[in-house]
């Protein structure tokens, strides 16, 4: 059975993976043998500078989903690269690192210390961050997506994927813009703006007041903009929001993803990846496939 | 996976007042490893509702059972509560750091808890039942109806005082009024756990009197791992996630914003 997926020139053994930020201290509660069998690691963004991240309330429970304001807390890349790289690359599995920063250049000289590093399969740019000067963030502007894009493919030493937010009108016109700069592919969607309110004391039950709404709740809308994409684009894209199961993921993949990632289900079952392959193994033996490309995009139009 | 999720057949569930249940788990190899302080984390919906486990404190850990003191005041605990004996639940645990055990020039133990927050104090008297120190356990709760009975306790020879909100229990007013049976010694010990004012109040008196503790803190928690550093609070050190870096954290190092 053919299951490998070539994002540029990278390959993964396999098309499941875990979004970034939901699959911290993999080493400890997975075996080593178990951690091998995810298509590809993609561990919490990375900035430039350490981020202490928000002040609490940081999560909240909604139906069927969670609004997270985290504030993308981390080490900062230096850091990032002397002690956390090490040890993800001791697991001996593709690695997608997940990058933001405030200006093209900052993105750029984090492609550089990573180019330095060595060791990578891939880049993912969390393209979630304010857009200087303006009111929107970098994903919400095809030209600043396009500009971003550009320069880090200039450096990059490895193939680039864009994440993009679904908080836009259309979001095939920021994909085409992604893939029209040279990204080798994209990841989809991140988190929905949202807030939940505490009636008793009248506030927001996130720190941040606002937050990214995750989780089963938003997976149709994320399914409906992969499978717009897919039929816009050429670049592989990776799907995600709400997969909690293999049923969800090959949603995903006939909608016309090449991979699938599990997020916040990974809180709630943090075997759900292997669980998602295995089911997608099993639909792929029970329709007599032999490859994972007469599922991708197979949707009838 | 490394021995932290389990299925395990719910033994008994026990109706302990008009506040309080028990809830046992078949689960010898989580009895034989959990300590005192450490949390299990329970997914209580085979569903999407609610989403996320719902943490429980080791109440006790005999006869290869684990146990869990709760009150059903939530979505999770409330589904809790209407389990049946013989139902499986899917459990993380034991996960987070525990207390540490007093060490042997401790002479007075003394556990501060509000309503629920006894849980722990449970499991660590029978873990401590051979240490030489005094025992006592400060014990608040809103009425009479909240606290806990605590002949068990007098079994592990913990002295318990108790004060109530209303005063229908013990002395009226906050377990701080029950602070004067603290030993004022650096051979004492402090282990608290409860809501946060209390735990502020222990950790201000601990501050104040030169007295070493730790407190188990509580914060709203998706994974349980460390892995969403969703219920991090802030520290000495920065912030730090209740579910990996605790929920135990040494009393110096909590900030009560």
């Amino acid at each position: 059975m053919k299951i490998a997926i070539n994002i540029g020139t990278a390959v993964f053994p396999n098309p499941v993976t875990v979004a970034s930020g939901t699959f911290g201290h993999a080493e400890e509660f997975y075996g080593q043998e178990e951690v091998k069998k995810l298509g590809a690691l993609v561990p919490k963004t990375v900035t430039l500078n350490a981020q202490q991240g928000n002040p609490p309330k940081r999560i909240c429970e909604t139906p069927a989903g969670m609004i997270n304001a985290i504030g993308i807390e981390n080490p900062g890349i230096d850091r990032f690269i002397d002690v956390k790289l090490p040890r993800l690359k001791a697991a001996g599995v593709p690695l997608i690192i997940s990058i933001s920063a405030h200006s093209e250049d900052d993105f750029v000289l984090m492609v550089e210390k990573l180019n330095e590093a060595g060791g990578l399969s891939a880049i993912e740019l969390n393209l979630s961050c304010p857009n200087l000067q303006k009111k929107e963030l970098v994903a919400q502007s095809a030209e600043a997506t396009s500009g971003v894009v550009r320069r880090v493919k200039n450096v990059s030493h490895y193939p680039v994927i864009a994440k993009l937010s679904p908080n836009v009108t259309d979001i095939t016109a920021i994909a085409l813009a992604a893939e029209e700069a040279g990204a080798d592919g994209l990841s989809m969607v991140n988190t929905f703006m949202a807030m939940a309110i505490d009636i008793r004391k009248r506030r927001s039950r996130i720190g941040n007041f606002t937050g990214g709404l995750s989780g089963p709740a938003i997976r149709p809308i994320a399914v409906r903009m992969v499978c717009e994409t897919a039929a816009r684009v050429k670049i592989p894209i990776i799907g995600m929001g709400g997969i909690t199961n293999a049923d969800d993921a090959l949603e995903f993949l006939i909608a016309g993803a090449s991979m699938v990632a599990v997020g916040t289900y990974n809180f709630v079952d943090p075997r759900a990846p292997l669980t998602v392959l295995e089911g997608i193994k099993a639909y792929m033996r029970a329709h007599r496939m032999t490859d994972i490309r007469e599922l991708i995009g197979s949707i009838e139009r | 996976m490394k021995n932290i999720q389990g299925v395990y057949k719910v033994a008994g569930l026990t109706r302990v007042n008009d506040i309080y249940y028990r809830l046992a788990l078949e689960a010898p190899e989580l009895a034989r490893l959990v300590k005192p302080g450490q949390f299990i984390h329970i997914k209580v919906s085979a569903g999407l509702e609610p989403l996320f486990r719902r943490p429980f404190s080791v109440y006790r850990a005999v006869g290869g059972k684990v146990e869990i003191f709760f009150e059903p005041v939530g979505k999770g605990s409330r589904l809790l509560a209407g389990c049946k004996k013989g139902d499986l639940l899917d459990v993380l645990g034991p996960l987070g750091r525990p207390f540490s055990l007093p060490s042997r020039d401790v002479r007075q133990v003394v556990f501060i808890a509000g309503g629920v927050g006894v849980a722990p104090f449970m499991l660590f008297s029978d873990q401590i039942v051979k240490h030489k120190a005094a025992k006592v356990l400060l014990y608040g709760g809103r009425s009479k109806a909240h606290t806990f009975p605590l002949n068990e306790f007098k079994k592990n020879a913990v002295k318990a005082f108790v004060a109530t909100d209303d005063g229908s229990a013990g002395v009226p007013g906050r377990v701080s009024e029950l602070f004067g049976r603290i030993d004022i010694a650096p051979t004492t010990f402090i282990y608290a756990c409860g809501p946060r004012p209390m735990l502020a109040a222990v950790a201000a008196f601990a501050r104040e009197k030169g007295l070493k503790g730790e407190a188990s803190m509580e914060e709203v928690m998706a994974c349980g791992l460390g892995a969403c550093l969703g219920c991090s609070i802030p520290t000495s050190q920065g912030y730090q996630t209740v579910c990996h870096d605790g929920p135990v954290f040494d009393l110096q190092d909590l900030v009560f914003p």
